[in-house]
């Protein structure tokens, strides 16, 4: 049966805990010391509980780091967003050169229907819009372009930078093969990318950089050695890659 | 917050830059999980962006983000998304320039590699609230008033939480030495 000094103990044993921890306050703190005084019990088991909290305190977690920064982070919460909602602001920016192509289209359509009886003021309006909204359109598609392959070259970075999933063929070895295969897609698709257009012209020296580095991880083996992994991060980290992806995506974007 | 639900994204960035590390810390002291821990900083930010509108602005940022983080590691250890997985919180990729400065021994990487599976076992043995809340007091040296107001929980299911975990580890940990 548990009496009255039982659930009195109950109560010290919980303020020991909150000791151990250091979460009591001062008047408490100072309770539970004189408690302990007289109480061998309680000694122990704080001791106990403190050799406990030590190992807990040796925990590796306690110094690790996200092994991306914080402008990586930012960037891929960005993604986020847009993928799974646009906002308004980013839905008009979408919906503007739909509605300018739209223009167009309907303008070229308009054209033979009109027929040489029109006045050649009614033919020379859709003229007038079709050139200066080719050009938008034009601008436009190479920096979406440039965008989407810069946004997919980082996803495939990202995940270069924290691989460490171990390879089931050989041991010791970090599986990349999905990296590696990615890498060469993009690659093969980099040489699509309309970059004459001044718009996405500042784009060329990070789209340099970016095919240097999918160049590396597109040569890895599906298995890859953890050092040559671990160079390429140490490329991704020295050039500031990520960051650099980031802040282009941003400017081309608008 | 209130220019975030604004939707000025830009300033997502300074708001990481001062939480992203704690974020994580916490999470991956809840979830044991490098890449899991990483998705869940990205989580807690989308959310509070999301969010922002509901933020009260009399309260503090860091307790409003905490809560988040937690829930949605909580959510993720409900779905039992990762099972029986432990980090290895001492790879390379885990720490940041500075950290990597002071690298430790390849034995005191084994040796800490261990204790942390120990510790990861004995963490998983909690009940998800008691374990959020030994996390947030051990790993994030948060006040008991703060726990309560980032878990929406009264100090004194803190304490009591706080009181369970400490001696079920000591159940799981005894014995072994750091």
């Amino acid at each position: 049966m548990r009496g009255a000094g039982g659930w009195l103990h109950e109560r010290w044993r919980r303020r020991v805990s909150l000791l151990a921890l250091g979460a009591l306050e001062p008047a408490e703190r100072a309770a539970a010391l004189a408690h302990l005084e007289r109480c061998p019990a309680c000694r122990e088991e704080l001791a106990a509980l403190r050799d406990v909290l030590a190992l807990v305190d040796a925990d590796p977690v306690h110094d690790a780091a996200p092994p991306l920064s914080a402008a990586a982070l930012a960037a891929r919460v960005r993604r986020r967003l847009d993928v799974s909602r646009p906002s308004a602001a980013a839905r008009g920016a979408m919906l503007r050169p739909l509605a300018a192509a739209a223009a167009v289209v309907l303008a070229v359509w308009a054209l033979p229907a009109a027929g040489p009886r029109r006045p050649p003021a009614a033919a020379a309006r859709p003229a007038e819009v079709t050139d200066e909204t080719l050009e938008r359109l034009e601008a436009h598609v190479a920096r979406e372009q440039a965008v989407r392959y810069l946004n997919a070259a980082q996803d495939v970075l990202v995940t270069v930078s924290v691989a460490r999933r171990d390879c089931e063929r050989k041991g010791g070895r970090v599986d990349v093969a999905g990296e590696a295969r990615r890498s060469r897609e993009l690659l093969e698709r980099r040489p699509l990318l309309e970059l004459n257009h001044a718009r996405v012209a500042s784009a060329r020296p990070v789209l340099d950089d970016v095919e240097l580095v999918l160049r590396d991880v597109a040569s890895l083996e599906a298995c890859a050695r953890a050092r040559d992994l671990a160079a390429i991060q140490r490329l991704l980290q020295q050039r500031r890659l990520l960051m650099k992806i980031d802040l282009m995506t941003r400017e081309l974007q608008g | 917050m209130g220019r975030l639900a604004q939707g000025e994204r830009e300033l997502l960035e300074p708001l990481m830059q001062r939480h992203h590390r704690r974020i994580y810390r916490i999470a991956l002291a809840y979830l044991r999980d490098a890449d899991e821990a990483l998705d869940a900083v990205q989580e807690t930010f989308v959310k509070a962006y999301r969010g922002a509108a509901r933020w009260d602005p009399g309260s503090e940022v860091g307790p409003w983000l905490t809560r988040i983080a937690v829930n949605h590691c909580i959510d993720v250890y409900r779905r039992g998304r990762r099972v029986g997985a432990v980090a290895d919180p001492l790879a390379e990729t885990d720490h940041d320039a500075r950290a990597a400065d002071q690298a430790p021994s390849p034995e005191r990487r084994v040796l800490g590699r261990e204790l942390a599976e120990r510790i990861a076992r004995a963490l998983r043995s909690l009940p998800p609230q008691q374990r959020a809340v030994f996390v947030l007091r051990h790993y994030d040296e948060m006040s008991l008033p703060e726990i309560a107001t980032s878990l929406g929980l009264s100090v004194g299911t803190v304490k009591s939480s706080l009181h369970r975990a400490v001696h079920r580890l000591r159940e799981r940990l005894e014995g072994l030495r750091a």
